[in-house]
């Protein structure tokens, strides 16, 4: 897939009438910078870099950064190294679940460029391409020490209002989602209802959607109940509906 | 009282509440960091934490109850505040009792119940049910404890408590006069808080934070205001009951710290136990211990 370049306009600033509404801003964005709370959601061998990272000899909570344990509850989704083509598309269910501001931290050379598993026919090799990616750490494995380092540095950007790279997957969507497609194929879909988000974001742009998005809306199929089936001394039983 | 000091009260003393408890969040957090050897977090850590989530862009609703379960949670806790005599303010604490206060302590598991019902996932269901589990594992020493305290001092007034134990100095407090009680209460304050090795309904890394599961933005910090409340409530409880209230704000804030410390210290040194090891603790040894405390008073 070729990149195409997309003109990205600024957002425009809603006319604020409130006063005190930079200095509102301004102490949001210090918090949110000063409070990360990262998914556990290790993916490749990187991974192993992190617990020293939380634990005693680095810790991590001096900056804020927590662990959390559901997309939902995260900021931050830490990309821990290799991630092969059927951990990717957790990877994007997941993503696409966290709220916004949200942000990817892509660790270990694999994300980057592939790594040693260039020549791999499972991996997807440039993490950016499916995902909006904030900060790379390169490394094979990068160091605690690198790991820290890089918080810090994506805690500069938040504050500074750079890290925005969840704005940049509604505006460039029909980018990514063409992306995604090339390698799960054209039936690829998420529950997130991405196009919508856009518009309720005022991020909807001329990249938002496109002839990926049409492909995607062809092939859509409606979310359905979800049947849970428990088996009971053999016999097996519908038991209850859960719906999405 | 005239009906301006009451109403300024009313609404200074959840404000106050708020402030300790985050600072409590703080505490928790920092003796955690260094009974692990870490630095910690630093102070404003809980307040950071609280506007980033009420300052995020996507907030998912579940449907009304939802957002009525978190009102709920942390309006359950401010009418407890209101309850809760402090040093230079009472509240309508001499016109609720004891038995009231213990009656809005549940509301906010009750209002969780409902929220956590409507997200639909199947680890919030586990959660809730756990959590309702726990709250009858502990509230049954809890019961017998604040009976106990009740039937000492032939009062549910808990301003009358506190100055029936202000009166007699040192030895009139209530752990003096009723150590049994107040080492089965403390049994249930573990419980209460929901620390380990009572942690059964929070669980992050068996059922991904229970109740929380589905919670994010400022449905999450709400639970993080909850938590500051919580924290507070279940200290200054147990100040009153057992430790003579507060003379004065420093003493009162000492006592207050020092009780939420000993829970908090306990729980590091504890892993997780399950449901039923839980109801079966509970409900021998503090049961045990506070039923013979109450044999002592009675007697
Ligand atoms: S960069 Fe190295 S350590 Fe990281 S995932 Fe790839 S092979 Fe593993």
């Amino acid at each position: 897939m070729k990149e195409i370049d997309i003109p990205i306009e600024a957002s425009v600033d809603r006319n604020r009438t409130n006063p005190l509404a930079r200095v509102f801003d301004e102490l949001v964005r210090f918090c949110r910078s000063r409070s990360m709370f990262m998914l556990h959601y290790c993916t490749g061998c990187g991974a192993i870099e992190l617990p020293p990272a939380m634990t005693s000899r680095f810790d991590m909570e001096r900056l804020g950064i927590q662990p959390m344990v559901t997309p939902r509850q995260a900021d931050i989704l830490l990309i821990t190294g290799y991630v092969s083509i059927k951990t990717l598309k957790r990877v994007i269910l997941t993503y696409e679940q966290m709220g916004s501001p949200k942000y990817v931290i892509g660790i270990c050379s694999c994300t980057v460029n592939g790594g040693m598993y260039w020549q791999s026919y499972a991996t997807a090799k440039q993490l950016d391409q499916y995902l909006p990616v904030d900060l790379y750490i390169a490394g094979c494995m990068p160091r605690p020490e690198a790991v820290l380092e890089g918080m810090r540095k994506l805690m500069d950007r938040i504050r500074s209002g750079e890290a925005d790279g969840w704005k940049d997957y509604y505006r460039r969507y029909d980018w990514y989602l063409g992306n995604q497609q090339h390698l799960f194929g054209d039936d690829w879909q998420t529950p997130a209802d991405v196009i919508g988000e856009a518009s309720h974001y005022d991020l909807a742009g001329p990249g938002t959607e496109g002839e990926h998005t049409r492909l995607l809306q062809q092939c859509q199929k409606p979310l359905e109940p979800q049947q849970t089936f428990f088996q009971i001394g053999g016999s097996l039983e519908v038991k209850g509906e859960s719906h999405e | 009282m005239s009906i301006q000091t009451l109403l300024m009260e009313l609404v200074l003393m959840p404000l106050v509440a708020f402030v300790v408890g985050l600072f409590m969040v703080l505490m928790l957090r920092r003796i955690g960091a260094k009974l692990q050897r870490r630095v910690g977090p630093p102070v404003m850590q809980p307040l950071y934490d609280i506007v980033k989530l009420y300052g995020k862009k996507t907030q998912i609703s579940h449907g009304w109850m939802h957002d009525i379960g978190i009102v709920m949670a942390v309006g359950g806790y401010v009418a407890a505040e209101t309850l809760l005599p402090v040093p230079g303010m009472d509240g309508i604490a001499d016109k609720g009792g004891l038995v009231t206060l213990v009656y809005v302590m549940m509301i906010p598991s009750l209002g969780l119940a409902l929220g956590v019902g409507q997200c639909a996932n199947p680890n919030g269901s586990i959660g809730i049910a756990r959590a309702l589990t726990a709250m009858l594992a502990y509230d049954v020493p809890f019961v017998i404890v604040v009976f106990g305290v009740a039937w000492y001092f032939g009062t549910t007034n808990l301003v009358d408590i506190i100055a029936i134990q202000q009166a007699g100095g040192v030895a009139g407090w209530g752990a003096t006069a009723m150590p049994l009680l107040a080492i089965a209460g403390l049994f249930a304050l573990q419980g209460m808080l929901g620390k380990q090795p009572f942690e059964i309904y929070i669980a992050p890394a068996e059922i991904a934070t229970g109740p929380m599961v589905e919670m994010s933005g400022k449905y999450l910090g709400g639970l993080f205001v909850m938590q500051c409340f919580q924290l507070y409530t279940a200290g200054v409880l147990y100040v009153s009951l057992f430790l003579g209230g507060g003379e004065n704000w420093l003493f009162f804030l000492l006592k207050v710290f020092a009780v939420v410390a000993i829970p908090m210290t306990v729980a590091f040194l504890f892993p997780r136990y399950k449901t039923e090891q839980m109801i079966r603790l509970m409900w021998k040894w503090p049961v045990m211990i506070g039923l013979l405390g109450l044999a002592f008073v009675m007697h």
